[in-house]
Order: structure tokens, then C-alpha cells, then sequence
């Protein structure tokens, strides 16, 4: 009697610690945005609330190294269960090894809503195969200090040189114009999305994508020369100022301006909570002249092919993909959420949204991260020695050419 | 002392030796070969692909965009390596030698020179980088309070002297080193020896170059090397003070950073390169081990002449 | 202390005081220059830490409220700062102890029995003196993986005693070669094995060398960056270099807070150096002087 209880009892248990496992999964979740880890794990609990047995670890890691060190550790068979990935040439890093698990629209049905950008953005090309759910578009443009405009009765400029001129009217009455520092050398590819867009042109844009034109085509010679003059209004030493440091001085108010992308507004306001921050197209040389801005997908949610738990991981893409998700990661993480129908509560992202209407992409980390030498990496140098008065954007221009026909096609001859 | 036999002893000296050598066959010996090994196979991510023979020593060596990468990594290691053996193992003689006079203080002084040594280099470097901040910096607030504010300028946003202020805080952090291992040569000279060189000559400028530094060869042999062998794996420094890029714009790219970058990734490049990563690792490692070797030879045979 | 300084000086050379002094004079300049270049920047991370943000760049030289601890309360309560110092005193504690053990072995083998090969053994591993591991970073991360402890600080600790073991053979061999065999005779002769030889007579003798050994790999170990960066993926297993980089990534506009983090990292070895620097210096430098 007792050994049958006994044996009953056991039963119960290795029935029960077998059962357990698919009672309670727990998946982990990589990301390189440490600053949205609070509005991440608020996310998570919804989450986890619709879906009991579920619970989703979140970890960030520094964002300089987050490439890095998710390759080595996706290879090394330590990677996590779900994942932010980048776009683009980036996504094929990882991509390319297979280690993402493939989506489409029956595993996610929200993914037939998004827009056909977006998806191209997590689409690698060799397969045409999707592989993560797009998560925001990121722009860049302006930011600026509406205080600090207001004070000084500025208005967003309409032309170069009106730009030229506000520029000067600030360093006159003792503001830093522009916060920017390049010693970090991705914020030197930035600033020529965001100030000079309007300068090369979407004429320019559809000419190199059609195979006309290259980097020696003067629109971007000169669009390269403009930045180098609008330069003089950085602050002193800028070009051994760093990334932080830059930001730093645009919240606390010693500069009124920022060229940067739209993922500053949330570091922005974390720093200084109170700023009112305005956005604009940094113009063409005429009035009429398509104000653009740069646009560019920032990356997707991927899942690890190698998941231990395949079913919750793409029950958790899902959710990711929902609108209810859209919305908060819109209205708290300030993003512009790549989920269709998304409103956007702050006025801000809907000014944001509203300039997306106008722009080319942002040019070397969308077409040309693909090959080595990347075309950003050639950027962020060449413009580093254009600032440091050791190279002439004509020269720059033949630079990126020659660099990049080492691998991109239409370049070799 | 008592020889091998096969029983008992045999296996006790065995039983000694294993573990030991099984660390380090396992851990150094078997992972050089690898590194060799793999510099032949072309790599997907971290999947091995098939045998290419020499094509990666190939691309790394003589293809743009790596050619030119590598002449540029390899030129600034040579800079730094020739520009520390100043600056470090130059003045830590120089040091040397003042201490060995004894003087009053020459203990805590030499307390003081070895304080820096024992940081870790990521503190050493974050330090520095704090220092050279351009608007917030010691540095510069420093210059622009004694009146010399137009000697201020962006330490390490410059091609022209970043590289430099990278040499500097090397410098700070290691010259406590060769100090103290000059020091040592010099006080094992033999007192006979400087007593009789105080008979012939009253000069301790002839007592310096004659007698003391070609007794000190053995200390300056070692020092000489490691040197070398420090200045082309170069990393922890350039990697926390200007980043896996050599910003700006490569000046300050060194061989350890372009290898790093080249094997792992980088935030804004095209995929990573395991292939050729380890040809760049084999080729260092060759160069490297080969003029080490040369150096030692010679400058032991300079000691073995005396 | 001028008759002292005469005196001395008087035995070694024969021209006259004035110069002596000014020679010595000129060294002493020299060596006063130079411990202030070497101890102002530490000065001044200390006092920085202490201060606030204002207080640094208006003032950076001056001594600060000593009592105004909120930038090192950040770190030590708001961080993993507490974490990332017990995990390098494991890894280096670790680390140590199985070098010590190993090292001693080997160098026990080599140096107290004569035997076909010893020399041979010795060269294999003081070839291990001169390669650096570094290079091989990609099969070591590929090892680890096949291992399955990639994310663990058993990656870490072997690859530190491989590191670790060619410098503490070559130190204790050379050591133990010097010890006399007389005790070892006897003992033999009373029938005591070998065993018992090696622990309870030779080993005594032999611990000057191992802590010599001990600071020499200490140093190196604790301040390690690179291995934890490619093997370490995990916040709660960083050692305290790698952690340093988080939490400098985390506070970058907060200067005070900054310094207050490289004073609580430099503190540990700063302090024990201080109490043991005569060990420290021949220690690290016994490596390097036959």
C-alpha cells in the first residue's frame, strides 16, 4: 500500500518537473538600449500578464559594443532568445549565419500591415527572407532648443543661407550655435545626414541609385564643402569633443542647437526634463528647394533559430508587432514606431512624422554597409579629416568612390 | 641528486609534470596552432568554410582596403614603440640612476615611480581621456589658467596629436617599470668594481657610459624587449581612449585595435572577418616573436662581451 | 643632513661640495619633479571625486569637502560595483591558488630530480614566457565554447593559469634549483616518500619564491581587460576593469561621479600596494632580473 502511494506520488512529481518546463518558459531579450530599459520592462508585464507561463528576461548592453558582442555570443551558442537587431548591412551580419529564425506573415500576421520599407529593412538580400519585425524609423535632421529661439527671436531657416545667418545672430549673443563634437566617430556621419540632405538632394539620391552618378557628382561635393563652412559655428576644440559631452551641452542650454537623429529627443529629455525641443529640415540653398531630411529603419525583434522555445518567442514577436505595443513605445520611448496606425500623442513625433514625409534615406548606413570598406566607416573618416583641415570634399568624394568599388559594383569599372 | 627510474619515481615526477603541462599545452600551445591554422580557411560569422591556402594572408597584405589598413596600423606601431623607448625606457635610466645615488627620499620616491604601474590600464586610460577632455579637462583648464590658453587644443581629436597623447599616458602608467629593473641591474654592480673606477676617473659622466651601462646590459636587454613586445600588442589603451576605430580617422589605429576590429566587428563596418583576423593575429604574432628573438640574441651577446 | 650628504658623497667622489651638491642637488630635483608627475594624477582622480561638476571644471586642483560622499555612494550603491569587485577577487583568487599549486609542481619536477628532457620541459614552458595569448583569442573563444563555459569565469581562471603558469615556473625552478640537498637526503634516508619529502621539507623553503611569484601574477590578473571583454557577456560576471567600463558608459556626463568610480577601482590595489611595496617591486620585477 504504502510502496504503491509511494510509487503514485512519484509519479505525480516527474509528471508534474516535466509539465514545469512548458508551465514556465523564460526567454531572454538582448537589447543596446540601456536608456529604455524602465518603459521595456512595463512592456514586458503586459506582456507576461496576457501570456502566464511566459517571462521575459530584458538585458542592454552599451551600444557601441552591442554588435559585437551578440555575434560572439550567437556563435557561441550563448545567445539570447530574442534579440534587437539592426538594419541593413547590419542585420546580414548576423543573418548571414543563420542564427535568426525566419518570420512571415503566417507565423506574424501583423507583419502583411507594414509598410514595404520597413520590411526591406529586415530582409536580407541573398534570401529574401525576413528576419526580424521592424521596430522605428529614426530621422536626421535638427533639434533644437525653443527656448533659446524664442529668447533671440529665431525662426527655422528657409534657405542656407538664412541657416548661415542664425547660425551667426546666436554666436553673437553668446550661444554655443550648434552643440556637436566629432571626436566619436559615428556623430561625423550624422551631421551630414542631418545638415546637408537638402544640399545633394533627392535629385542627386535617385541619380546614384540608378547607377548615374557617384561620389565625385559635385551636389555632393559641394553639400560637403557647406559643411564644412556651417562647422565654424560647432563649438571650440569640437573636434575633440565627444559624443556625451556634445549632448551635454545641448541640454543644459549652452547651445541651441543639435544635428542628430530623432533617438536623441528621449535622451534629451531624460537629461533635462524640462527643455522644449523643436525639429527642423535643415534647408536647400533656395527657398523652394525640398527641404529633406535622412530616414533610415533602426532595426527589428528577431528570435535565435536556436531557441529552446520557439513557440513563445514568436508569441512574443507578436506582441511586438502589435499596435498596443506601437503605441507605448511611441508615446514613452518617443520613437516613431514602424507599426501601422500608430498615433503619436507628443506633437513633436507628429511634427517628426510629418517631416518623414519629405526625405531620402540616410545614405551610407541604409545602401552601403554591405561590403568592406563600409561606406560609413569611409565617411566618418573622410569627414573627420575634412574637419581637421586635411582633406578637400572633392577629394572626399573621389575617397568614397575608390573605397567603395572595392566591393560595390556599380562603382568598379 | 637522484635519476629516473621507471617505478615509483618515475611516476611520481610524472604525476608532478602532467597537470602543468597539460595547461599550458592545452590553453597556449593548442590555441597558437589553431590561430595558425585557421588564418587558411575562409569563415562564415563563426562557421568555418573551406580551405583557401594563403588568400586571407593575401587580402590582408596586398588587397585594398586592408592593405592600406595594415601598412597604416603597422607605420603607428613603430612610432609608438620607437617614441615609448624614449620617453619610457630612456627616462626610466635616467630615474635609475637617480635613485641609485641614494639620496635622502630615494625609498618613497621609489614607492611614488612604481605607483602608476600597478593601475589597470582601463583606469589609466579613462583617467587620461578625463584629462584631455578639451573644454572640461585638466589639461586644458590648466594651460588656459597660466596664460598659455592658445596651446589648448583637442588632444585627441587631432591626427596631429592624439597619437601622442596616447604615447604620453602609456608613458605615465609603464616608465615606473624599467626604473625599477635598471635599478636592480645597478645595484648588483660590484663595489669593487665602481670603487676602482673612482681611483681612475672623477667623471660620473665616464663612470655613467663606460661602466654602468654596459654592466646594466642584462636589465636594459629586458626592458628593451618587453618593450617591443608591449608596443605591437598595443590595445587596452587605444581601445578605451579612442575607441576600436583609431579615431580619428585611423591615427591612431595600431595593429591590436585593427585586429580586434577585424575578428569581432566594429558599430559601423560590414560583417566580421574570423578569416582574415587570424592571417592579421599570425602575421603580428610571426613578426613579432621573430624580431623579439633577434633583439634578445644580440643584445645577450652585447652582455656575454663584457 | 648636509654633513651626512657631504659625508656620503665624500666616499664616492673627490671634487668638492659644490658640485656634489649641485649634482645631487639637480637628482633631487629630478626625482621630486617626477614623483609629482607620477602621484598629481591620482591626486587628482581622488579629489575629483568628491566634488561636483562645477567644482571640477571651476577648480580642478583644489582639495575638496572630504565629507560631500554622494558621487561614491552612486557607485557603491546604485552600480554593481560591490559585484564586479568580489567577482575579480574570485578570478584572481582562483587563479592564483591553482597557479601556485601547479607551478610549484613543475617547477619541484624540474628543478629537484634530473631526468632526460627536464631541460627540454623547462623550454617548453618559458616559450610560453613570450607568446602572447592575445592572438589566439579566436580558437581560445571557440575552445570555450566547445567547453560550454563561454559566459563564465572558468573561461577566465583557465586561461589565466596557462598565462600565468611559464613566468612561476621559470621563477620557482630557478628558486628551487638553489636549495640545498642535505635536508632532502636525510629525509630520504629515513625513508620518508617522496611525497612526504616534497611537502614537508622542500615546500617551507620554497614560499619566499612562491609569494614573488604570487605578486607577479597578481597584478596582470586583477587588472585583466581583454579575456573578460570577448568571454563576459553577463553584467553580474564582469571583474571590476570590465565593470568600470559599464558604469563609465552609464555616468558620462556626471564628471564627479566618473572620478568617484576610478578612485573606488584604483583603491583595492593602490592600498595594498602601499602597505606591500617592497614585495610589489620585487615581485613584478623579479620576472625580469636573473
Amino acid at each position: 500500500m504504502k510502496k504503491r502511494n509511494l510509487l503514485r506520488l512519484g509519479a505525480a512529481l516527474s509528471g508534474l518537473l516535466m509539465a514545469m518546463p512548458a508551465l514556465a518558459q523564460e526567454l531572454t531579450f538582448w537589447s543596446w538600449r540601456q536608456e529604455d530599459k524602465a518603459v521595456y520592462e512595463e512592456l514586458i508585464k503586459t506582456f507576461e500578464a496576457q501570456n502566464p507561463g511566459i517571462t521575459v528576461k530584458f538585458e542592454a548592453f552599451e551600444a557601441t559594443n552591442y554588435n559585437t558582442i551578440l555575434s560572439t555570443a550567437v556563435a557561441g551558442g550563448t545567445g539570447p532568445d530574442l534579440m534587437m537587431v539592426r538594419a541593413f548591412g547590419g542585420l546580414e551580419t548576423i543573418a548571414s549565419g543563420g542564427y535568426l529564425m525566419p518570420l512571415d506573415n503566417t507565423k506574424i500576421p501583423a507583419l502583411a500591415d507594414f509598410s514595404p520599407a520597413a520590411l526591406a529593412a529586415e530582409t536580407m538580400r541573398s534570401d529574401q527572407t525576413l528576419y526580424a519585425v521592424p521596430f522605428a524609423s529614426q530621422t536626421q535632421f535638427v533639434i533644437y532648443n525653443k527656448a533659446i529661439f524664442d529668447q533671440n527671436g529665431l525662426k527655422e531657416p528657409q534657405t542656407w543661407d538664412e541657416f548661415i545667418k542664425l547660425a551667426e545672430d546666436l554666436k553673437a549673443k553668446g550661444v554655443i550655435p550648434f552643440a556637436n563634437g566629432t571626436a566619436t566617430a559615428w556623430q561625423n556621419e550624422t551631421i551630414v545626414g542631418a545638415l546637408v540632405s537638402s544640399i545633394y538632394g533627392r535629385g542627386f539620391y535617385d541619380d546614384l541609385m540608378a547607377g548615374k552618378v557617384d561620389f565625385n557628382d559635385p551636389r555632393y561635393v559641394d553639400a560637403l564643402a557647406k559643411l564644412k563652412d556651417i562647422t565654424a559655428y560647432f563649438p571650440d576644440g569640437f573636434i575633440g569633443l565627444d559624443y556625451p559631452s556634445a549632448q551635454q551641452l545641448f541640454t543644459s542650454g549652452m547651445a541651441a542647437m543639435f544635428a542628430g537623429g530623432s533617438y536623441e529627443i528621449a535622451n534629451f529629455r531624460a537629461q533635462n526634463p524640462d527643455i522644449q525641443l523643436g525639429v527642423f529640415a535643415a534647408p536647400g540653398i533656395k527657398a523652394d528647394d525640398e527641404k529633406l531630411v535622412a530616414i533610415y529603419f533602426d532595426g527589428g525583434y528577431a528570435a535565435n533559430a536556436k531557441t529552446a522555445h520557439p513557440e513563445a518567442a514568436v508569441k512574443f514577436l507578436n506582441f511586438l508587432a502589435s499596435k498596443d505595443f506601437g503605441q507605448v513605445f511611441a508615446n514613452k520611448l518617443n520613437n516613431i514606431s514602424t507599426v501601422p496606425g500608430v498615433t503619436f500623442d507628443d506633437p513633436l513625433l507628429g511634427e517628426v512624422a510629418e517631416l518623414n514625409q519629405h526625405s531620402i534615406p540616410y545614405l551610407m548606413l541604409v545602401h552601403f554597409r554591405y561590403g568592406e570598406p563600409s561606406g560609413s566607416v569611409l565617411l566618418q573618416g573622410e569627414v573627420q579629416k575634412l574637419l581637421d583641415n586635411q582633406t578637400t570634399p572633392a577629394e572626399i568624394g573621389k575617397a568614397l568612390t575608390d573605397g567603395l568599388a572595392n566591393w560595390y559594383e556599380p562603382f568598379k569599372k | 641528486m637522484p635519476s629516473l627510474r621507471l617505478t615509483g619515481r618515475g611516476m611520481w615526477i610524472t604525476a608532478l609534470l602532467v597537470p602543468p603541462l597539460a595547461f599550458v599545452a592545452m590553453f597556449i600551445v593548442y590555441p597558437i596552432i589553431s590561430a595558425f591554422a585557421y588564418a587558411f580557411f575562409d569563415w562564415n560569422g563563426l562557421a568555418r568554410g573551406e580551405f583557401v591556402g594563403l588568400d586571407n594572408f593575401y587580402k590582408v597584405l596586398f588587397t585594398e582596403p586592408y592593405a592600406s589598413w595594415t601598412r597604416n596600423a603597422f607605420g603607428h606601431n613603430v612610432l609608438v614603440f620607437f617614441a615609448l623607448m624614449v620617453l619610457q625606457n630612456g627616462i626610466g635610466f635616467i630615474l635609475a640612476y637617480c635613485l641609485w645615488r641614494g639620496l635622502p627620499g630615494a625609498r618613497f620616491h621609489r614607492v611614488a615611480v612604481f605607483l602608476p604601474v600597478v593601475l589597470s590600464t582601463i583606469i589609466v586610460g579613462y583617467l587620461f581621456k578625463l584629462f584631455y577632455h578639451p573644454l572640461f579637462g585638466v589639461v586644458n583648464i590648466s594651460l588656459k589658467a597660466i596664460g598659455l590658453g592658445f596651446l589648448a587644443q583637442p588632444w585627441l581629436g587631432q591626427a596631429s596629436t592624439a597619437l601622442w597623447a596616447l604615447i604620453v599616458a602609456n608613458a605615465w602608467h609603464m616608465v615606473g617599470f624599467p626604473t625599477l629593473v635598471f635599478l636592480a641591474g645597478m645595484q648588483r654592480i660590484p663595489g669593487e668594481i665602481l670603487d676602482a673606477v673612482r681611483m681612475e676617473t672623477e667623471s660620473e659622466w665616464t663612470k655613467v657610459t663606460k661602466i654602468v651601462w654596459p654592466l646594466v646590459a642584462p636589465s636594459a636587454t629586458v626592458v628593451f624587449t618587453l618593450l617591443f613586445v608591449g608596443a605591437f600588442n598595443w590595445f587596452e589603451l587605444p581601445y578605451v581612449m579612442v575607441g576600436l576605430d583609431g579615431s580619428p580617422y585611423g591615427s591612431t589605429d595600431v595593429l591590436g585595435l585593427y585586429f580586434y576590429r577585424t575578428a569581432f566587428g566594429n558599430q559601423s563596418s560590414a560583417a566580421q572577418d574570423f578569416g582574415a583576423g587570424s592571417a592579421l593575429a599570425v602575421l603580428i604574432f610571426l613578426f613579432v616573436a621573430v624580431l623579439a628573438s633577434i633583439l634578445t640574441t644580440r643584445l645577450r651577446a652585447r652582455e656575454i662581451q663584457i | 643632513m648636509t654633513t651626512a650628504t657631504a659625508t656620503k658623497a665624500a666616499s664616492y667622489d673627490r671634487p668638492g661640495l659644490l658640485s656634489t651638491l649641485g649634482r645631487d642637488g639637480l637628482i633631487q630635483v629630478i626625482l621630486w619633479a617626477n614623483t609629482f608627475i607620477m602621484l598629481a594624477p591620482i591626486v587628482i582622480m581622488v579629489f575629483s571625486a568628491f566634488k561636483t561638476n562645477a567644482q571640477i571644471f571651476a577648480s580642478p586642483f583644489s582639495v575638496p569637502d572630504f565629507t560631500h560622499v554622494g558621487n561614491l555612494t552612486k557607485i557603491w550603491t546604485q552600480t554593481n560595483f560591490l559585484r564586479y569587485l568580489l567577482n575579480s577577487v574570485i578570478v584572481t583568487g582562483s587563479s592564483m591558488a591553482l597557479i601556485l599549486v601547479l607551478g610549484t609542481m613543475a617547477a619541484y619536477a624540474i628543478g629537484r630530480y634530473e631526468f632526460k628532457g627536464s631541460g627540454f620541459i623547462l623550454m617548453f614552458f618559458l616559450a610560453g614566457l613570450t607568446l602572447p595569448l592575445k592572438l589566439a583569442i579566436i580558437p581560445l573563444f571557440i575552445l570555450m565554447r566547445d567547453f560550454g563555459i563561454l559566459n563564465n569565469q572558468l573561461s577566465l581562471i583557465l586561461v589565466y593559469v596557462a598565462m600565468g603558469l611559464p613566468t612561476t615556473v621559470f621563477i620557482l625552478t630557478g628558486f628551487i634549483r638553489t636549495l640545498p640537498n642535505e635536508l632532502e637526503d636525510a629525509a630520504r634516508m629515513d625513508g620518508a616518500s617522496e611525497l612526504r619529502i616534497m611537502w614537508s621539507v622542500m615546500l617551507p623553503l620554497v614560499r619566499p619564491a612562491m609569494v614573488i611569484a604570487a605578486i607577479q601574477n597578481v597584478v596582470p590578473i586583477w587588472n585583466d581587460f581583454f579575456f573578460p571583454l570577448v568571454f563576459i557577456q553577463n553584467d553580474n560576471l564582469k571583474t571590476l576593469p570590465q565593470g568600470l567600463t559599464s558604469f563609465m558608459g552609464e555616468y558620462t556626463t556626471d564628471w564627479g561621479v566618473l572620478f568617484a568610480g576610478l578612485t573606488l577601482s584604483a583603491a583595492p590595489i593602490i592600498l595594498i600596494y602601499i602597505i606591500l611595496s617592497r614585495q610589489f617591486i620585487n615581485g613584478m620585477t623579479a620576472g625580469a632580473v636573473k
